[in-house]
């Protein structure tokens, strides 16, 4: 080591008796990339099922499925912009300060609404912060709700229905006809297509002129 | 046809180059280029080094076996009432405005979610049209700068709230007011605000014994007093650059520092179109090297002292010889034009110039640099009246507060008074005199003995360490106020956010020293609008706010009456001055720096970081020596000089850089600070010590050699695109810069280029087609400054981090958009042409090539994308970026900011890692939100909700295209062929970088037009 000046980058020999632990760790890589490719798809990674309690028993059950009130009532950006925002406070005390005044499950939107201060959700469909998904691109092409949400108007508590990874993305993007429908029926939550899917697909693809992108810029910024 | 051929009459080409040490081929030079990653060597050679990499790489792996376990929760925070307008995730553009060197510039700040994260120019200000300077883009780093004082202090007890300075203030100035403020004095940095005027007429009337004083280290005083010598009373220049057909330049610059540079850069390359009828000549007469004088068409390099001379023997020249009729009000100057004759500079005034300024009533502008003597600037309008520019080309305001004393005399008043224990009570408004005020006055232990001293500041820097009370100042981005343009129209100022840390505005402190409501700066700002009616009318005040001007309070013209009293004489007894200074001494030029200007910048990373337009220096400042002045010296680049001054020595490194005078070297102020906070504190060298007494333009100084060597991390010779040897380099330069001969130009556009290498390019596969939008760009070097602005705005839109003096020094700075500064001629009188260079997403893209992972890759519409997630960090593709554009994140930079500093990050753009690649995305994020948009209505107008469309030209204008001041990027589609972008393209002019290589760029570069008249190589 000390004329590493002029032989700079040679190893001295005792690195040899190393030789049978290197050669024993590069017989463990391909296990272990088996393993991380396994876990890395299953849905305990992806969190398919993550269902998280949140500051308020919010039933979309009671809402968009009993009541039949449209996901752009709530949602109003999302035809617009990159988010479906969640509501302000504000909307729900549009109905509610008729509808269970005195609830207290509802005690913290009412507290929010005379306070100012938010209610804090917790964020079930998460993607991660490279992946610049735009909600308005595919509503506005004909892609439904349901298509990444699943029932919401089944689910009392929201729950991640969808992998949401790139694959899963990609397959849509690949091949989109089974997933169009047309755009006024795009929050419709029990929408049926009168005949073949893939065939109404096709159309509508056609007449949106939907051409979905598989290039890295298209998700990632 | 001399002047079509690319080779000088030696028959070698015409040689570009980037420094002295390329020029001479030097080890060092060679050094550098021939390693790809120049700090690879060094690193790996250290063994402690190596074993520091493994314990790095080891802690790494142990913490992302533990961070894998779950992802972390995200809250959704919505509002409780949503304000009207808002739409969460979508950002809102508020327009504003920064005030610098008197002078505001309108601007739209992008807000995302509250958060102010990017400046714009705002396009309906008349004085930006748009357009800003890399300050203005920096501005806002300021906000989100976390050595910004956070709190009150006061010196005894340390930290305090605002509730104990009320509890402080409010009977000390009820006192005050009951002896009529006598031992009161306020010192102000200067302000256009009429706001602020109307609040300090306030205060005079409440305290009408105390003083006011305003003091700025780097003040225009001198054109005012030499207004006030030639027209009797101060007036502002105003000039018509796009209409002037020969402008010469006395020391000004400007292109850069000028409270209107941002709509003179505008205006100058608007006269300068070689496919308009007029195309300006631009001569500069200057000391040390500027941005003006770096696109001048003849540069004449002389000491300061000499210009006042110079100017005399050019109006002499034009009376005398060129038959110009000097107007009678001016008759009082026949003796000293007389004089000139036989002054030494009667030569030196080159003929060409004196053509180019006669008979050419209304079509010139003669400017003078705030540096130059008032009777400099009386004579330069007695110039502009003799060329018959008055009311075409020059027009006169009058100026505001024409009584107040100047700056220089201001703060020499005020130590005065101080010295004499007449102030017992010093309100600080901004500035930093114990910093930049003359060094003989001992600003800081004066002020030190001052009872009570009451310090605004955004920083407790080196005025607030020794005042009793330091109040943190508001941002502007967080203030209500207002502001001046260089015309006098009110732009309005508007706040983004809270103040972050409390701070208060200038008028919320004046207004609670008046014992008026605190937080009143709205209030404040309402009433001087509302003009003296109760209220103002509501649909004007937030039309204003919308637009950010207030229309109809631009100063009107004055037609001032020129005279000779009283500075005849002594312009004549100037001329007996000698033109040089004394053997062995030399004259020291103090200029304002391109990054921090005169300090206050000195704690923003962005500019510290933003490579200076001439000497490419970043985190220092040097003394600028020619190369012939540093042979004379005997020192060389990097040398550390003791420069002396009547008694007070500064050590500094000496930068060698073409183009200064000879018998002068120069220095910028702003840098040495103390207490400037963690970026600024100890970078560069302070040289107000020896700006004493009243020469704050110049000082003869001896400069002696201390022996020591200084590392200075320049980044001239950064990522020069290099092939094999200096031969090689010098005849591939010819193609990397081109220039053209305006009058071969005119003479033939078609056959005025010069030649490139003709290669029949052979395809190893078959391109791809790009049959919807192919986005490209084109860079016009004819209108390129070299200001900066670009890299500033790229580097606030795309999260780009600042990486430190060490690692630039190493060749590892992050900016994705680079100017490249190259030289031509001879190192005495070089010529300089600036070259923006980013990623030029080359369709054949060599970098894709060898990427191991496919982390960069084609898009569609031929944008050559980089996929971090798939980036392992080779770094084979910046091995084979023939461009060198292409940047390594070493570090993870991003790993220790606060909450603070990350607030100020694009949220459209991915933050990256280490280890990963990053490059120019032509502003990626800009295209798709564009893009969604358009396609949205489109979609829709099949249902007959909206109309369909398609992307308009120039509605996605990238960052460094919205900054430039002078539009001299374009982007948009090539294939549309009504696009601005396929225009230029198609242009004559346009050349693509080592297009031989057959990369096939998306950028072309349109050629820089010369209009050297007579010299053919443009040496003066």
């Amino acid at each position: 080591m000390q004329d590493h000046g002029k032989r700079p980058l040679i190893f001295p020999k005792w690195v040899d008796s190393l030789r049978p632990v290197v050669f024993g760790v590069a017989s463990i890589v391909p296990v272990y990339a088996l393993v991380l490719l396994y876990y890395g798809g299953s849905p305990r990674t992806t969190d398919v099922g993550y269902m998280p309690a949140q500051p308020v028993p919010y039933s979309h059950t009671v809402h968009a499925g009993d009541l039949g009130i449209d996901c752009r009532y709530c949602h109003t950006t999302v035809e617009d912009t990159a988010h479906a925002a969640v509501p302000p406070t504000q909307t729900c005390m549009n109905c509610h300060t008729g509808i269970h005044p005195e609830s207290p499950q509802l005690v913290p939107v009412r507290e929010s609404f005379s306070t100012g201060l938010p209610v804090r959700w917790v964020r079930v469909h998460d993607l991660p912060d490279y992946v610049y998904f735009d909600h308005s691109a595919h509503v506005s092409r004909g892609v439904g709700c349901v298509e990444c949400h699943d029932r919401v108007d089944k689910m009392d508590t929201v729950v991640q229905a969808q992998p949401l990874s790139m694959g899963w993305c990609l397959d849509c993007h690949r091949n989109p006809d089974p997933h169009l429908r047309p755009l006024d029926e795009v929050t419709n939550m029990v929408w049926e297509p009168p005949g073949d899917r893939a065939e109404l697909g096709a159309r509508l693809r056609e007449r949106y002129g939907i051409a979905p992108s598989e290039d890295c810029s298209t998700c990632h910024r | 046809m001399s002047s079509l051929d690319p080779t000088t009459d030696s028959g070698r080409p015409r040689s570009f180059w980037r420094s002295l040490d390329e020029r001479a081929d030097t080890p060092e030079f060679r050094q550098f280029v021939e390693r790809e990653f120049p700090a690879w060597a060094d690193e790996m050679l250290e063994p402690a080094s190596r074993r520091r990499f493994l314990q790095l790489m080891g802690a790494s792996m142990a913490l992302a076996g533990m961070t894998a376990c779950r992802w972390p929760a995200e809250p959704i925070v919505p509002f409780a009432h949503r304000p009207a307008g808002f739409v969460p995730g979508e950002p809102l553009h508020y327009a504003t405005a920064l005030e610098l060197a008197g002078a505001a510039v309108g601007l739209l700040v992008t807000s995302y979610d509250g958060r102010p994260i990017k400046v714009e120019g705002n396009p309906d200000h008349a004085y930006g049209l748009g357009g800003t300077l890399a300050w203005h883009q920096a501005a806002l780093l300021d906000l989100y700068d976390p050595d910004r004082s956070q709190h009150v202090a006061q010196r005894e007890a340390g930290p305090a709230s605002w509730d104990d300075f009320v509890a402080f203030a409010r009977p000390h100035f009820d006192a005050l007011r009951a002896v009529r403020g006598s031992r009161l004095a306020v010192l102000a940095d200067a302000s256009s605000s009429p706001s602020r005027a109307d609040m300090r007429a306030r205060f005079t009337a409440a305290f009408p014994d105390a003083r006011w004083y305003e003091y700025e280290p780097l003040s225009r005083d001198n054109a005012r007093e030499g207004a006030r010598l030639a027209f009797g009373r101060p007036q502002r220049t105003h000039v018509a650059l796009d209409r002037a057909e020969t402008i010469l330049s006395l020391d000004e610059d400007f292109l850069l520092h000028h409270p209107a540079a941002v709509r003179y850069a505008r205006d100058f390359v608007l006269g300068r179109d070689p496919d308009g009828a007029t195309f300006s000549r631009l001569w500069v007469v200057e000391t040390s090297p500027s941005l003006t004088g770096s696109v001048a068409d003849r540069r004449i390099a002389i000491p300061n002292r000499a210009i006042q001379a110079f100017a005399t023997c050019v109006l002499a020249k034009l009376v005398h010889e060129a038959g110009a009729d000097l107007p009678a009000a001016l008759d009082g100057l026949g003796p000293v034009l007389d004089a000139a004759r036989r002054h030494p500079m009667y030569g030196r005034v080159d003929a060409d110039l004196v053509l180019d300024l006669a008979g050419k009533a209304g079509r010139t502008v003669v400017l003078a640099g705030p540096r130059l003597p008032a009777e400099t600037h009386a004579l330069v309008h007695a110039l502009n009246a003799t060329l018959g520019n008055v009311g075409r080309t020059v027009t006169y305001t009058a100026e505001p507060d024409p009584d107040r004393p100047s700056h220089a005399q201001a703060i020499r008043d005020l130590a005065r008074d101080m010295g004499r224990n007449f102030v017992d009570t010093l309100v600080l408004v901004g500035g930093n005199p114990v910093y930049d005020a003359p060094a003989d006055l001992g600003f800081g232990d004066l002020l030190a003995r001052v009872k009570t001293s009451i310090r605004l500041g955004a920083y407790e820097d080196e005025t607030s360490r020794v005042c009793t009370w330091h109040v943190p100042r508001a941002h502007i981005f967080e203030s209500w106020g207002d502001a001046r343009d260089f015309g006098g129209t009110v732009c309005l100022i508007q706040p983004l956010i809270e103040p972050l840390h409390g701070g208060r505005t200038d008028l919320d402190l004046l207004a609670q020293l008046l014992g008026e409501a605190p937080f009143a700066a709205y209030e404040i700002v309402r009433r001087t609008f509302a003009r003296g009616a109760a209220e103002p009318d509501p649909r004007a005040w937030h039309e204003a706010l919308r637009v950010g001007v207030v229309a109809g309070t631009a100063w009107p013209e004055a037609g001032p009456t020129i005279g000779t009293a009283g500075w005849s004489k002594r312009l004549r007894a100037a001329l007996d001055a000698p033109a040089y200074p004394e053997p062995g001494s030399y004259e020291l030029v103090f200029g304002p720096d391109a990054s921090v200007i005169d300090g206050r910048f000195a704690n923003n990373g962005w500019l510290q970081e933003l490579a200076d337009p001439l000497t490419k220096l970043t985190w220092d400042n040097a003394v600028i020596v020619a190369p012939a002045t540093a042979a004379e010296m005997g020192v060389r680049h990097g040398d550390v000089v003791r420069v002396t001054r009547s008694g007070t020595s500064v050590e500094l490194p000496v930068f060698v850089l073409p183009g200064q005078a000879p018998r002068t070297v120069g220095a910028t102020l702003g840098y040495g600070r103390t207490r400037a906070g963690r970026v600024g504190s100890g970078a560069g060298f302070d040289v107000y010590p020896l700006r004493v007494g009243d020469d704050t333009a110049w000082a003869d100084v001896r400069v002696e050699p201390t022996g020591r060597t200084y590392r200075l991390a320049t980044t001239q010779d950064h990522f020069a695109i290099d092939t094999l040897g200096a031969q090689e380099r010098a005849e591939r330069a010819v193609t990397l810069v081109r220039e053209v001969e305006l009058e071969a130009w005119r003479h033939d556009p078609q056959h005025a280029m010069p030649g490139e290498h003709a290669v029949a390019p052979v395809e190893l596969w078959k391109p791809h087609e790009y049959p919807d939008e192919r986005w490209g760009m084109a860079i016009d070097l004819n209108a390129c400054t070299g200001c900066g602005a670009c890299v500033v705005a790229c580097q606030a839109e795309n999260n780009i981090p600042i990486v430190g003096k060490a690692e630039v020094a190493r060749g590892r700075e992050m900016h994705w958009i680079r100017i490249d500064r190259y030289f031509a001629g001879a190192p005495d009188a070089p010529e300089i042409v600036h070259q923006p260079v980013t990623c030029h997403h080359c369709e054949n893209a060599p970098c894709e090539q060898v990427c191991p992972v496919g982390a960069t890759v084609h898009d569609a519409e031929g944008l050559n994308v980089m996929v971090y997630n798939r980036c392992i960090g080779t770094r084979y593709c910046n091995n084979n970026c023939p461009y060198k554009v292409r940047r390594f994140n070493w570090f993870n930079n991003q790993k220790h900011q606060s909450d603070l500093e990350v607030m100020i990050y694009n949220p459209d753009v991915t933050v990256r890692s280490r280890g990963v690649m990053e490059k120019c995305t032509f502003c990626l994020q800009r295209i798709q939100s564009v893009r969604i948009q358009a396609r949205n209505e489109q979609v829709r107008g099949e249902n007959g909700r909206a109309a369909g469309r398609l992307i308009r030209d120039g509605e996605i204008v990238p960052a460094c295209a919205q900054a430039c001041p002078t539009r001299a990027i374009d982007f948009g589609d090539l294939n549309d062929p009504e696009s601005r972008v396929h225009r230029k393209h198609a242009s004559p002019r346009a050349y693509r970088m080592l297009a031989e290589f057959n990369v096939r760029p998306r950028t072309a570069y349109l050629a820089r037009v010369r209009n050297r008249g007579g010299h053919p190589e443009g040496a003066a």
